[in-house]
């Protein structure tokens, strides 16, 4: 485990198969919630995650698949997709400061 | 904005005290509601049962989220939104029950904006129970637009 700086974080991408229903649905509060810190959420298939990603959240049974798509990139896995401890700690961390645990 | 979000969403597209006996008799329920309102090809009911097998959409407070795979996306019209509340809870698997789901159809990005409205009565649980014992399709669609507003301003 590792960890990122917050204030590195300019845009995040939330990760899922379809980027149709769960993936979009926190990619939209992300956005919501961050959009007064200068973060860019947004969100993209597995097998098409953005190379200008600098972090990406991702359910747990996605995460192997994301780390083999981008293997250089930071990944924060979560297990619920509405107020999982691992993404409320990002949000946390891009608006106090901080770093956030990959 | 209300423009985009009533085609999103429309009232035709909304059903209460939907019997569905169990999880994938509620996804295919979702998913013939969208073909019926003309979104998506009769082929994307079963793409949404293989998502649901794959990775729950169940989303917390009694709602899940059906929807396609990426695979399915060609089979989709139009982005469009199906919202079914079902007559009793239908179990959803590791202890979820589900009373309501919002069924996706979407090419485009066009229902982000609902969708964090959703996550966001999802987050509020006075809202959410609102929300589960809504009886009117009017209240269902109000609660589900209700909030870009007071977070634009907060």
């Amino acid at each position: 485990m590792s960890t990122v700086a917050a204030s590195a974080i300019k845009k995040i991408v939330v990760a899922c198969d379809a980027g149709m229903g769960s993936s979009v649905m926190l990619a939209g509060h992300l956005k919501r919630q961050l959009k007064n810190h200068g973060v860019v959420v947004e969100h993209a298939p597995v097998s098409a995650i953005p190379d200008d990603a600098d972090l990406i959240l991702t359910n747990i049974g996605l995460a192997d698949r994301v780390r083999a798509s981008a293997p250089d990139k930071p990944v924060v896995a979560f297990q619920i997709f509405l107020g999982d401890p691992a993404v409320e700690k990002v949000v946390k961390a891009i608006k106090e400061g901080g770093a956030i645990d990959v | 904005m209300s423009e985009t979000r009533d085609g999103l969403l429309a009232e035709r597209a909304v059903r209460i005290g939907v019997q569905a006996a169990d999880k994938d008799a509620a996804v295919r329920a979702c998913g013939e509601l969208l073909v019926e309102i003309g979104a998506v090809e009769d082929g994307y009911v079963a793409a949404m049962l293989v998502r649901e097998q794959e990775i729950s959409t169940y989303m917390g407070e009694g709602v899940a989220i059906p929807h396609g795979t990426n695979a399915g996306r060609a089979l989709v019209l139009r982005d469009a939104l199906a919202v079914i509340r079902f007559a009793e809870p239908v179990d959803w698997g590791d202890g979820a029950q589900v009373v309501l789901c919002v069924g996706i159809a979407a090419v485009g990005e066009g229902h982000l904006d609902i969708l964090a409205d959703l996550a966001e009565v999802l987050l509020d649980p006075e809202r959410a129970e609102a929300l589960r014992s809504a009886t009117e399709i009017k209240d269902l669609i109000r609660l589900l637009e209700s909030d870009g507003e007071v977070e634009a301003t907060a």
